[in-house]
């Protein structure tokens, strides 16, 4: 196929477009506003935190818990709304004069949130935090998979065992 | 040979409803033996290249199964009770059904399975009952089935199976640790663990290559098309006739039948929503024990005012859940289960019902760890271990490539309460009534399970486990299920079955059923191989028969 060169500086501008586009998309949130981000965000760290290795924060998992609000999980989007409000409630009544969740304390979070654990919110916040944390290589790499295609016997510590 | 093509208005020898374990038999029998053939599968038509590790969206978003939020179904335990949409069942939907995405277990089930009732007795508040047919009938077919969808296995490896007429075409897949250490408790306790029958090549099968050990069999479609699934294993050999047309998408929401008492094709919803029907001189229904019975309910006519087959009230009826419970050990060294199929150790020695124990039932308990990683952080620790924060992360990481367990397969008892229904208040994304599920075990099931959950905690124990542990959440009454038995169960006696032993349906001399619907007792649960034998002997018999009544 003949490009010319002018049909190539077309396309690729239409590609600078579409990038700039896509990225500048990419940087913002669908369905929540950088304010609950923040909240749920401060909640997904402490579920995963950012210790000696990755966490939710630093594998970006409140970017997989907008589009899976925006898109497949649209019917939770009730769930997250009235679950905040009622966590809000009760960060207010645990911690007087304070403004947010994100600007707790450590403590003061892991407080909060062991008194909302059993909740139906805490626990799809959970979910979520899990599947965009363990359902991608980031999170199956840290507890010792690896991934490829194909693997020879033996596979295991026991296996190897008998077959020596 | 390109594909068949027919149209609706030819009238077509058979209709297949549902391609999945039986349905892809039949289309791939019927067709071979000169019968034109247009097989309805309410799935998408996948391939090799459509499948990926992609455990979101398999495991968390129905990637290959039934979407509850298009085909929600209502469940309650009792009729008293009143329904809810909650998910209560689960099947592949999709050209290949269960048999695309199951775990491969391949059991036969034993001879005395199939007059259990005689042996045993009346158990109270269930109907066992005995099969109209024998290990011995069955048997030829089981066979057929493992040698021509391929299967690995020691044949005469387990003292508790039948007679059989050839070993397996396959040697066993290597075994794991979980096999070791299964192996390891079993032969310490005295038991007899022998080599799984897997639905998985071993080596390479008629132009299929054999299996890579990627670790992703359980709930995913295989890459390589190693797993012996009907859409790897017999679908393009129905295909290659030329006289069978697979339709995917396509969902029949009717069985429509003639003046004459027959039934003369199915009207389906294609792709695009419309409706089609399509002539045929014979039906064939393999849509799985709760679509099947479903089909039949909506399938009312002015002959059949209680839909197809239901005359005496029976489609639905005697339903059967899978049961059993998950027991994991934590082990010094690496297991690294998540590498390579899934069982690799089986034992068979709890099989047995012994009514000294004071209940019904036993179980088979086979090796394994099948936990993909996102699975395993939600609930894969003991309970008692903490769920979120660093101290959780730290134990899953420590945890995850040293645990090794077993899944027990247990007993569950056909009790005419618990049953598929129509859900006349809630409508699937097509309008049509949803499946409404009743079901509460037996209490003999769940006796059943606890005990064979003990016996797997010993076993971990013999094997030199640091810690042992039940997920909690799979003992007690079940409520929800992968295994779909009994709902239109054969028998002699029309009153109390809706097929006779050929899996003809009593009413309809031209309508056959042939899934997990069929069967009159679920054994010890691993239905497929059974499944897939009633298959291969219905089509045998319409071959013989050349599509005569039987």
């Amino acid at each position: 196929m003949n490009i010319s060169r002018r049909e190539w500086m077309l396309t690729a501008a239409c590609w600078r477009e579409v990038l700039r586009a896509q990225s500048t998309q990419s940087n913002q949130f669908v369905w929540f506003n950088p304010a609950t981000a923040a909240e749920i965000e401060s909640i997904a760290a402490q579920i995963i935190p950012d210790d000696n290795t990755p966490g939710a924060k630093s594998a970006g998992v409140i970017w997989f818990i907008d589009r899976s609000l925006a898109g497949f999980d649209q019917d939770k989007q009730e769930l997250y709304t009235r679950g905040l409000e009622e966590t809000q409630a009760k960060r207010a009544g645990l911690f007087p004069g304070s403004t947010s969740i994100a600007t707790l304390s450590g403590v003061q979070q892991v407080a909060l949130l062991k008194a909302i654990e059993k909740t139906e919110f805490f626990q799809q916040v959970r979910l979520h935090t899990i599947l965009g944390f363990f359902g991608q290589p980031i999170g199956s790499k840290f507890l010792g998979v690896e991934h490829q295609m194909h693997f020879e016997p033996p596979f295991g510590y026991y296996d190897a065992e008998v077959s020596r | 040979m390109s594909m068949a093509q027919f149209r609706p208005a030819d009238t077509v020898d058979f209709i297949v409803v549902g391609i999945g374990a039986a349905g892809g038999v039949m289309a791939k029998e019927l067709a071979t033996s000169g019968f034109k053939v247009v097989a309805l599968e309410q799935g998408p038509w996948r391939h090799e290249k459509d499948f990926k590790h992609d455990e979101v969206a398999v495991m968390f978003r129905a990637g290959l199964t039934n979407d509850p939020r298009k085909q929600p179904n209502t469940f309650r335990k009792t009729a008293a009770e009143p329904a809810i949409k909650q998910q209560a069942v689960e099947y592949g939907r999709m050209v290949g059904g269960g048999s695309v995405h199951f775990t491969t277990n391949y059991w036969r089930f034993h001879p005395e399975d199939f007059h259990e009732r005689s042996l045993v007795g009346a158990i109270p508040g269930a109907d066992l009952r005995d099969w109209p047919i024998t290990y011995d009938d069955l048997e030829p077919y089981y066979t057929k089935a493992e040698w021509d969808l391929g299967i690995s296995g020691l044949g005469g490896s387990n003292p508790f199976d039948g007679p059989r007429s050839k070993p397996y075409p396959l040697p066993p897949m290597p075994v794991k640790s979980s096999g070791v250490l299964l192996e390891r408790g079993a032969k310490k306790l005295g038991l007899h663990p022998f080599p799984a029958p897997l639905a998985i090549l071993s080596q390479q099968y008629k132009g299929r290559a054999a299996c890579i050990h990627c670790g992703y069999c359980e709930a995913f479609g295989c890459e390589v098309g190693a797993k012996s699934s009907t859409l790897a294993a017999v679908v393009p050999a129905a295909v290659k006739t030329g006289r069978c047309e697979i339709r995917p998408n396509s969902y029949v929401r009717k069985i429509e039948v003639g003046k004459d008492g027959r039934v003369n094709g199915a009207i389906y919803f294609d792709g695009g929503g419309k409706e089609v029907f399509q002539r045929a001189k014979a039906v064939v229904v393999c849509a799985n024990g709760a679509e099947t019975p479903r089909l039949l309910l909506m399938s009312k006519s002015n002959a059949f005012p209680q839909g197809l087959g239901n005359s005496n009230g029976n489609v639905g009826k005697y339903l059967m859940f899978d049961n059993g419970a998950f027991a994991f050990g934590l082990f010094e060294h690496p297991t690294n289960e998540y590498k390579s199929v899934v069982v690799t150790r089986v034992l068979h020695d709890y099989y047995r019902s012994d009514l000294k124990r004071g209940f019904y039932g036993g179980g088979g308990i086979d090796g394994r760890f099948d936990y993909y990683p996102a699975g395993f952080a939600v609930g894969g620790l003991p309970a008692d271990s903490p769920q979120w924060g660093s101290d959780w992360k730290r134990d899953l990481a420590q945890h995850y490539t040293h645990i090794s367990g077993s899944l027990g397969h247990v007993s569950s008892l056909a009790v005419e309460q618990n049953s598929i229904s129509l859900d006349d208040q809630v409508k699937d994304a097509w309008g049509m009534p949803a499946i409404r599920v009743t079901y509460k075990s037996h209490p003999d099931d769940v006796k059943a399970s606890d005990f064979i959950a003990e016996r797997q905690k010993e076993i971990l124990l013999a094997a030199g486990a640091k810690k042992v542990w039940v997920d909690q959440t799979t003992l007690g009454e079940t409520t929800y299920s992968r295994h779909l038995m009994g709902s239109c169960r054969m028998g002699d006696d029309p009153k109390i079955s809706v097929v006779n032993k050929w899996n003809r349906v009593h009413d309809v001399p031209n309508l056959f059923l042939v899934d997990g619907s069929s069967l009159v007792t679920c054994a010890r649960q691993q239905p497929t191989a059974t499944i897939q034998a009633l298959a291969y002997r219905l089509a045998d018999q319409l071959r013989q028969h050349r599509g005569a009544s039987l």
